[in-house]
């Protein structure tokens, strides 16, 4: 099963976010920053990140920044829902130029997920022959 | 309005120059003389203070010359003359020194006003950014978990129909947002060729959320589209300082509010975009109409307007290179004309001939 972590602070989105994935038939697990995505990342290398950007302690731009130095090239989706003064296009867009492989704004539906999952897996798929 | 603008001197005024002149002309020691000339320099601040026009200091002078010559008789008018020359001096050089503070301290207040509001937009920017973000979080559990809930619901079931309508209401909810934040965003000074017809509607489409219920927003563009040069931002606060102020004067009855963008060409200008914000509201007097412009100057209850949504405009319609006219009148509603340079589309000459023609009205928005 393809196992796939969750880093989000906003407890109520994570709880959907983890509903959903687990109905899609992922196994899922959840973690509310940064630092202990790090941790679980090491722990257990999941085979697909979903991470929020804007979040306390270590925040999306900086987890994916560690993860990129990491061998396991681990796809990630950032999804961001804006930040402060700076926009969501803006958050999204340097997500993408640290090498993120799906970007999605929030709110979204279950369908642009799924879009979005494809895109992050499928391409994985390619780099890695 | 001001008891102290009318034109007419004081009486108390003019007998105290009156009294002066006399004190300067009949000064028997230099003290005297030199307090006589203090007193002149005083009295010309008082007339900038009074509000009294340099012209009526001359009338103001003249009559108290004619006073003192009518108490002096036996004093030739030419030794009068000479002697009120350095309290009138005086008076004037206090007069032209005070007008001119007056002014600095004007022209300071207007520039603190726009100094305001900038950080005022500034701070609501960053407030705006921060709900939307918390308010995407929200909306994103909502659909979310909406989406989810379907899944256990029959398809044709009832409940399933109650999910959609959560869906789109969280869209809904979700486009607001977006528009919110777009508004919101921070000014740049970087303007740029936009369409004010499709601007203008989304601009009201986010204000008619704002307004009372029982007030008609109509938007009937005359143009289809309408090219000018400016940053979106600029335009929308236009629209929506206008627009508010309209809904403030139709307040009391269930008014309407008729908001058009259509191209003119006037004869001695360049083709040009015209922005009509039309209300049947309460209107104004012409006193009102002269002073709509002047920062802080506002006819609303304490508290309720700041004064400067108009004069806001008047600024940004000057930045703009445009001009802006009213029409109004008690009782008989208000009509902002505002008209900007029209500029080409991006890679289109302006000299193209559907620039200037007005196409017939299309289908009427009304935003309810």
């Amino acid at each position: 099963m393809i196992k796939v972590l969750i880093v989000d602070d906003d407890e109520i989105f994570r709880a959907m976010l983890l509903a959903m994935m687990r109905r899609e038939g992922y196994e899922v697990s959840a973690v509310d920053n940064g630092r202990e995505a790090l941790q679980r990342v090491e722990q257990d290398p999941p085979d697909l990140v979903i991470t929020d950007i804007l979040m306390p302690e270590i925040d999306g731009i900086e987890l994916i920044m560690e993860l990129a130095k990491l061998d396991a090239r681990i796809p990630i989706i950032a999804v961001s829902g804006g930040r402060r003064t700076i926009s969501l296009e803006f958050n999204l867009e340097s997500a993408k130029l640290l090498g993120v492989r799906a970007t999605l704004p929030k709110p979204f539906t279950r369908e642009s997920l799924r879009k979005a999952i494809a895109e992050a897996l499928d391409q994985d798929q390619k780099d890695t022959p | 309005m001001n008891d102290t603008r009318t034109p007419k001197s004081p009486p108390d005024l003019i007998r105290r120059y009156a009294e002066l002149l006399q004190g300067a002309v009949f000064a028997e020691d230099p003290l005297a003389a030199e307090t006589a000339l203090a007193d002149a320099a005083d009295l010309g601040r008082r007339l900038v203070a009074n509000e009294i026009p340099l012209e009526e200091v001359g009338e103001l002078h003249h009559e108290a010359l004619v006073r003192l010559a009518h108490a002096h008789p036996d004093l030739p008018l030419g030794q009068i003359a000479d002697l009120i020359t350095a309290p009138l001096m005086e008076a004037h050089m206090a007069y032209s020194l005070a007008f001119r503070e007056q002014l600095e301290r004007r022209a300071e207040a207007i520039v603190n006003a726009r100094l305001e509001q900038s950080r005022r937009l500034e701070a609501i920017g960053t407030l705006a950014a921060g709900i939307a973000h918390d308010f995407n979080n929200i909306l994103g559990a909502i659909l979310g978990f909406s989406e989810l809930l379907g899944d256990e619901l029959p398809a044709e079931s009832e409940g399933h129909g109650y999910l959609n309508h959560i869906q789109q209401a969280s869209f809904r909810a979700k486009d607001l947002i977006a528009g919110m934040l777009t508004f919101a965003r921070e000014v740049e000074d970087d303007p740029i060729p936009i369409d004010a017809v499709p601007l203008v509607q989304e601009t009201l489409k986010l204000l008619r959320v704002s307004l009372a219920a029982d007030i008609r927003l109509d938007f009937a563009p005359a143009a289809r589209e309408a090219w000018i040069l400016a940053e979106p931002s600029q335009i929308q606060q236009i629209v929506m300082n206008l627009c508010i102020n309209a809904a403030d004067a139709v307040d009391a009855h269930r008014g309407r509010i008729q908001v058009d963008v259509r191209l003119i060409k006037p004869e001695d200008s360049l083709p040009m975009v015209r922005l009509t914000v039309e209300d049947d509201g309460e209107g104004m007097s012409e006193e009102v109409r002269e002073r709509v412009f002047d920062p802080f100057f506002t006819t609303k209850a304490p508290g309720k307007g700041s004064g400067l949504g108009l004069s806001v405009v008047h600024g940004l319609v000057a930045k703009l290179r445009g001009r802006i006219v009213i029409a109004s009148a008690p009782g008989r509603g208000t009509c902002f004309t505002i008209d900007l340079p029209q500029t080409q589309r991006e890679g289109t000459p302006l000299s193209e001939p559907h620039s200037i023609r007005e196409t017939p009205p299309k289908q009427r928005d009304t935003f309810e």
